[in-house]
């Protein structure tokens, strides 16, 4: 559970970081620092310690001291025999040195150019799309491509091992029709990797889709029409005011796809234990299999890899985020 | 502006083109599950079934570890969902409308683990749970994940935007902030809470690799593990899984489509005025 409720529950997180129109950041300032001026004369230490010390207890239980210990243990070298030695860096420089480890990195990296860019051009296409219609259609539209988002991602993985079946396989069938396949997809080292992309991508551009739509629907309609009465085609207007207006929602929805799709495991996980020779073996899927040797040292070097990854994500979506909501991030 | 005839069939066509490739995996699921034994895998490939057969999913819903894992994780999420709520929104509230001493140090400490992938932490986070005898046990599942630094900033953002004056006037009457969260807050958070708590709902029962790790009882088994066991166990029952499959999503589909409304416009709830 430690690790769901952070990245299933995106909608909250892209709703509530991406999405306050620009327009409305003096507003809310100043409704916060009436709110300030009101509470700086009750200072309420004793309810507030009360009402946010079972979050701090949680967290510090299953978060912050897991992560010390994970700090912990990549800079000692534990032993069943002697007492723990603290070995610096020497755990970093092991995993940067591992060909296995930077052949992850690559596996996720060309995921992530699969996944990435359809996602966003699928997405932006529907956003687009559904922004014309009537709202009945809208809605409906609204509702059907957030449906996948809430499957599962064992559910979407056993679905579609049985879809890229070879004999009787849906997928296959419909390649047929132009004359294709049957592929073997997953047993195929070339295939494997694009084949899992597909379901990462259905599971994805709903969401992407509905956050994107937000951002549409913040942009003047007036926009629009003065763009429509020059004459300029959708492609100018997308072109030219769309996209342009809508540069921070863009940008926030690449960075946490991007990191999204560099942590996926659970699909090649179920649907190819990171097989055929490793082409889909995603770096936290390495890790975790890491995890299964017992040993000290393999539990030290895949913790090690672990937070390797941890500084290199957290701090580019740390930069990020920081990036697009300047003053607006952390002023509690 | 009045839409040509042609443009009108357009615009359904594409939309039907949307909807049935969005919901074709699904559908084929549920499809699949109605096929026999000789028709699942049939050559040459058919669509939809010669004989629509209620044998699969009869048969799921008969067998007991199926019924059990769905029971308890039902249950699971529904608990799950209820300490979140309540953990994250007085946390939310206090950070909302109250000034402390070292706020912003909490604050910080709150919100960082936003930025904390699950992989980081997952096997310490392993260690600790069994350390502290959690270890095949509901609690497991429940507690660790229940303070999530996103849905507590999701439902702060939206109490930052309740206007004051309501406030202001009870605390002049003398209501503590106990009774304002109780009496003015809850009663407005209808919609933020259905929105997170939909995703604690599904956070729990979509869940699988943190079940694998800590529950080895079969009597404790979550959904997920009952399907991806099934699957590496008895993989060639593809009519039996498929409607297994369909079962198990069932409930998290179902609450799309209920809370739709709550949900669609969620995306917006942040940027309200």
């Amino acid at each position: 559970m430690t690790m769901s409720p952070q990245s299933t529950n995106r909608l909250a997180t892209a709703a509530s970081v991406a999405l306050e129109p620009e327009g409305t950041a003096p507003a809310s300032k100043r409704r916060r620092r009436v709110a300030g001026r009101l509470s700086t004369h009750v200072m309420d230490n004793r309810t507030a310690y009360v009402m946010i010390a079972p979050m701090v207890v949680l967290l510090g239980m299953f978060v912050w001291w897991p992560l010390l210990y994970s700090f912990y243990l990549s800079t000692f070298e534990i032993s069943f025999y002697e007492e723990p030695v603290f070995v610096g860096l020497q755990f970093y420089g092991y995993v940067l040195e591992d060909p296995d480890f930077w052949h992850s990195i690559g596996i996720g990296a060309t995921y992530v150019l699969y996944t990435v860019p359809a996602i966003m051009i699928i997405a932006f296409l529907v956003a687009s799309f559904i922004r014309t219609v009537g709202r009945k259609v809208a809605g409906l539209l609204k509702t059907t491509v957030y449906v996948p988002t809430v499957v599962s991602a064992v559910i979407t993985s056993v679905v579609f091992v049985f879809m890229y079946r070879a004999d009787g396989g849906l997928i296959n069938w419909l390649i047929g029709f132009v004359g294709l396949g049957p592929f073997a997809f997953l047993s195929d080292p070339e295939l494997a990797l694009p084949a899992i992309s597909v379901p990462g991508i259905w599971l994805a551009f709903g969401i992407t889709t509905l956050i994107m739509l937000a951002g549409m629907y913040d942009i003047p309609q007036s926009y629009y029409e003065a763009a429509q009465l020059e004459g300029a085609n959708f492609f100018q207007r997308t072109w030219f005011i769309t996209i342009p207006l809508m540069k921070n929602v863009l940008l926030y929805l690449v960075v946490t796809a991007t990191i999204a799709g560099m942590q996926q495991f659970e699909l090649p996980l179920i649907m190819t234990q990171g097989g055929p020779t490793n082409s889909t073996m995603t770096p936290n899927l390495f890790i975790f299999n890491q995890f299964k040797d017992p040993t000290p040292y393999a539990t030290s070097f895949s913790l090690t890899a672990a937070l390797i990854l941890f500084f290199v994500l957290g701090g580019i979506s740390m930069l990020i985020f920081r990036l697009i909501r300047s003053d607006k991030a952390i002023d509690a | 502006m009045k839409a040509s005839l042609g443009r009108r069939v357009a615009t359904y066509a594409l939309a039907a083109l949307i909807v049935i490739s969005t919901t074709l995996p699904l559908a084929w699921m549920l499809i699949s599950g109605f096929k026999g034994r000789s028709e699942v895998l049939r050559t040459p490939f058919q669509f939809f079934p010669d004989v629509w057969l209620w044998q699969n999913y009869a048969a799921i819903l008969q067998d007991p570890a199926f019924l059990q894992s769905m029971a308890l994780t039902f249950a699971g999420a529904l608990l799950f969902t209820l300490l979140s709520l309540v953990v994250n929104s007085i946390a939310a509230y206090a950070f909302a409308r109250l000034d402390f001493r070292g706020k912003r140090f909490w604050w910080v400490y709150c919100i960082t683990p936003m930025f904390i992938p699950g992989m980081a932490i997952l096997l310490t986070s392993y260690v600790v749970v069994s350390n502290l005898g959690m270890l095949n046990t509901l609690a497991v599942l429940i507690i660790p994940g229940a303070a999530s630094a996103v849905q507590m900033f999701f439902i702060r953002q939206f109490y930052l935007n309740t206007p004051l004056a309501i406030e202001e006037a009870a605390l002049i009457d003398g209501a503590g902030r106990w009774r304002i969260f109780w009496s003015i807050f809850l009663p407005q958070s209808q919609g933020v809470f259905v929105v997170v708590g939909v995703g604690s709902f599904l956070a729990y029962w979509n869940a699988y690799v943190w079940p694998i790790l800590t529950i080895q009882d079969p009597g404790l088994q979550q959904i997920m593990q009952y399907i991806a066991g099934f699957r590496s166990e008895r993989g060639n029952e593809w009519g039996l899984l498929m409607a297994g499959s369909t079962l198990a999503a069932l409930p998290t589909i179902l609450l799309v489509l209920i809370f739709q409304r709550y949900i669609v416009n969620g995306v917006r709830l942040a940027g309200m005025k």
